[in-house]
């Protein structure tokens, strides 16, 4: 998952609006009773702003690692064994997939894999469909399914 | 519409080609993802271009207000093995407008190395697709051709083998059209050619 400009403006407006709303019940001269409605709900605002942006440096992080295993990583093939999927995130089914890898220098082996995706590539995950992987050269659990 | 009956009718005359009722759509790319099903109507079968058939026809949907796209589809089942999705859609055009997310899954990146194409396309891809691959189907000739194809505001979307070529008028007419059946069977065939090496 990645951070857009929406997603961004919401970080914004729950991380400042809290914190206003967290300090300006102790600049401003407003009841004490208005003070401790405010002030805690600036703070949940401000944490809910937090968790946002720790699980968006998260992603960034994944995505940075996935960018080097796909620079570095040893090229192979996954071949679809069976797909399916039982949610969906944001219109976009998580797709639970069974694959076979077969990455040069190693043994075929079978994995599963969590994806979200499209819909139009989650119609094409069918059995016997082959896909390029990128596999961490240190790591055969760690790769990239190419989709 | 009766305008676009009448185009899909000439174009069926001058061009051989079969006219449907309608013609069902998987959601085999974006644009069809979007339609939700909605089937092409009219619709016409035949040879796009030389050597290649496939369907033309009028896909009108509605989120907020109706979307009307007059598309080509064809295959090149080759492609998805060398490039699952590319994406070349003219700046500026709009598929929905009612649905605003703070984060997206990262499946597509956007591919600005010509910037010539990126003047009229935003060209998205697999952010893991094979860069030599795409420099190859982007080779300079087939960039001149895009930056002035016709018709204006052409766009197409390969996915796992799918070719979709779009325009966005609501009455092309059927020389409209034929541009349209004539740069998708062009799309087409490079895809191919670059497919078969």
């Amino acid at each position: 998952m990645q951070l857009n400009k929406v997603g961004i403006g919401v970080i914004a407006f729950f991380g400042l609006g809290g914190l206003a709303l967290a300090i300006a019940p102790f600049l401003l001269p407003i009841p004490t009773e208005v003070a401790i409605v405010l002030a805690p709900l600036g703070v949940i605002w401000a944490l809910v702003a937090l968790g946002l942006g720790l699980y968006a440096r998260h992603s960034q992080r994944k995505a940075d690692h996935q960018d080097w295993v796909f620079q570095q990583g040893l090229r192979g093939t996954a071949t679809v064994l069976d797909a399916g999927s039982s949610a969906k995130v944001n219109e976009m089914p998580l797709m639970s997939l069974r694959l076979e890898l077969e990455v040069p220098g190693s043994a075929k082996r079978e994995v599963k894999r969590r994806e979200i995706m499209p819909v139009f590539a989650a119609a094409r995950m069918q059995p016997g469909l082959r896909l390029p992987v990128y596999v961490n050269p240190g790591d055969a659990d760690d790769f990239i399914l190419v989709w | 519409m009766p305008d676009a009956d009448s185009a899909y009718g000439e174009l069926a005359g001058s061009r051989g080609l079969e006219l449907l009722s309608s013609c069902s759509t998987d959601p085999l790319t974006p644009l069809l993802v979007e339609a939700e099903g909605v089937p092409l109507q009219p619709a016409l079968r035949g040879a796009l271009g030389d050597g290649v058939e496939g369907i033309v026809g009028q896909l009108a949907y509605k989120r907020n207000k109706t979307f009307r796209f007059h598309v080509a589809y064809t295959q090149v089942p080759a492609a998805a093995e060398f490039a699952p999705r590319v994406f070349c859609i003219r700046r500026g055009r709009s598929t929905r407008d009612d649905e605003f997310y703070g984060f997206e899954a990262r499946h597509s990146k956007l591919w600005t190395e010509s910037t010539a194409l990126n003047e009229r396309f935003a060209v998205s891809t697999s952010p893991f697709q094979d860069p030599v691959w795409l420099r190859r189907l982007f080779s300079p000739s087939f960039v001149d051709w895009l930056r002035t194809a016709e018709p204006a505001d052409f766009s197409f979307e390969l996915a796992y083998g799918a070719v979709l070529g779009s325009v966005e008028q609501d009455d092309p007419g059927a020389a409209g059209l034929a541009a349209l059946c004539d740069a998708t069977a062009h799309v087409a065939t490079r895809i191919r050619e670059e497919c078969e090496g």
